[in-house]
């Protein structure tokens, strides 16, 4: 059996002012194999990050279910770890103080907890900067931080939403690089959402294309691009065609959309 | 570099024209422009701080209005800081306190003051109380919105690293709300000082407040004002000491313009 299983999975929200009820997403399905490498893209307001936090726990279903290594998803668990967009790091604590977070709130007894987060340091390329304060840091620094957070308290799942999503285009690409590079090492299971079509199919085994009005998964792609990847693969035949194939499916979401709006 | 150049041009400037009010001031009185009776003069006060430092005055009356305020600001702080905590986290806790802050915003402090001397009696007690109020609301009010407006995206992050409610406050709102805490406690000091000194104006035998009502009704002004400078100089040194505390916690925030 897959690693992750979704079922029939439907989230509702509430509209505060008209207290209207509207899915967020509705009728997803899908399955995710141990080591698999799965991006999820989107036009936004398709449910991508709902469908994310709904695996971390953090948000509560309305229908269907998630199962992880066959245990139903209730909340939040040790098994899973979420690299947030920017802004989620303490500023008040240092990058190692930052890092430390997770172990701390998991109360983490696999030795000494700044051995641990120094190791995840290294690991990410900050090294000399375990003393720094995030405000001191550039955007692409402070994802490495938090990135080595998630990676320190060793999940078996990765979760990352929109993880790259406020950085300049040419930071993103190195981010990509390097987060391809660390996830080599172990290859842990990994879902990653993002909004970007060369991003989605660069770091994927899988995209997940999702379209909206309620969030509804379109089509699974599987990615067969030699791994390990590097820059040179986004000029490959093979990369073209999947971003032609998944610039026609979010285009049409667009012109949907449009027409929604002159209707309207 | 060019910040450096413009706060010491600002420190300069600032103190350039307080010289110039106090050689004014001299000026004014000498020329014979204003009668002393009203507002003496610098070198007369001056004569005045050196009999009254001597005799022992000051230290009677700055050490009679510093146990009065330590008492109400340590007071206020505890429970403004425990009350805000509290209300910040727990929204019925808010709006139970709720009507008493608006009571403290409207109506002023002072008119409780009869009040105080019939339970407490005139002197200390009714001083610490009256300062104790006077103190407290901005640092309860700015503890309770530290803590209510917890940054929802770390909240969000804590919780998926599996922290409980108590982890969050501990160790996301608590820390976060430092700075603002320390704001609060920077104004609830200015606010403790002047809650001494108008309650001591009323009713005490000591302190820099009935140093300034005795001699004022003696119509004796420089002995007068000397009192009105020691207070005026002690608000600034313990605000600038609050300060300064407040810059060292608030580092990390990007946007403390300091």
């Amino acid at each position: 059996m897959a690693q992750i299983e979704i079922r029939d999975l439907g989230i509702d929200y509430r509209k505060p002012k008209s207290n209207e009820v509207f899915s967020a997403v509705d009728g997803v399905a899908l399955s995710i194999e141990r080591g698999e490498f799965v991006t999820i893209v989107g036009s936004s307001g398709c449910g991508k990050s709902t469908l994310l936090m709904a695996v971390a726990g953090l948000v509560n279903l309305s229908r269907g279910s998630i199962r992880i290594d066959s245990k139903e998803v209730i909340g939040p668990g040790p098994d899973r770890a979420v690299v947030f967009q920017e802004a989620s790091l303490l500023p008040w604590r240092s990058v190692r103080g930052n890092v430390k977070f997770g172990l701390e709130m998991q109360r983490w007894n696999g030795g000494d907890l700044n051995e641990r987060a120094m190791q995840m340091i290294r690991l990410v390329g900050l090294g000399r900067f375990s003393d720094y304060h995030p405000h001191q840091l550039s955007g692409g620094m402070r994802q490495r931080v938090n990135i080595a957070r998630a990676l320190a308290v060793d999940p078996e799942v990765l979760l990352m939403d929109e993880p790259f999503g406020a950085l300049d285009a040419q930071t993103r690409e190195i981010m990509g690089t390097e987060l391809l590079r660390i996830w080599e090492r172990d290859k842990k299971t990994a879902l990653f959402v993002t909004h970007d079509i060369d991003e989605a199919i660069f770091l994927a085994d899988k995209i997940v294309v999702m379209g909206r009005n309620p969030g509804h998964i379109k089509e699974v792609i599987k990615v067969d691009l030699p791994r390990p990847r590097d820059e040179a693969v986004l000029d490959s035949e093979d990369f073209n065609n999947l971003r032609r194939r998944l610039r026609a499916h979010l285009a049409e979401d667009m012109s949907s959309m449009q027409l929604v709006q002159e209707v309207a | 570099m060019i910040e450096l150049f413009y706060r010491r041009q600002a420190l300069f400037l600032g103190t350039l024209s307080m010289i110039g009010i106090v050689v004014l001031w001299q000026i004014a009185v000498d020329g014979g422009f204003i009668n002393p009776f009203f507002i003496s003069t610098p070198s007369q006060v001056w004569a005045e701080f050196i009999v009254q430092f001597e005799d022992g005055q000051v230290a009677a009356n700055v050490s009679a209005t510093l146990y009065c305020f330590a008492w109400s600001m340590g007071l206020a702080t505890v429970a403004g800081i425990l009350l805000g905590m509290l209300a910040g986290w727990f929204p019925d806790v808010e709006a139970a306190l709720e009507p008493f802050i608006w009571f403290k915003y409207s109506a002023p402090t002072v008119a409780f003051y009869p009040l105080f001397v019939a339970w407490l009696g005139y002197g200390t007690p009714t001083i610490i109380a009256i300062a104790f109020l006077f103190a407290l609301t901005p640092i309860y009010a700015n503890t309770l919105s530290g803590i209510k407006n917890t940054d929802r995206d770390l909240a969000k992050a804590a919780r998926s690293f599996g922290a409980k409610p108590f982890d969050i406050f501990l160790r996301v709102a608590l820390p976060g709300s430092v700075p603002v805490m320390m704001a609060g406690l920077r104004l609830g000091v200015g606010r403790a000082l002047t809650g001494v000194v108008v309650a001591e104006l009323f009713g005490a035998n000591a302190g820099l407040g009935y140093a300034i009502t005795y001699y004022g009704q003696l119509m004796q002004t420089a002995k007068m004002m000397v009192s009105i400078v020691i207070v005026i100089l002690l608000g600034v040194i313990l605000t600038q000491i609050l300060s300064f505390m407040e810059s060292k916690t608030d580092s990390w925030r990007v946007d403390s313009g300091r």
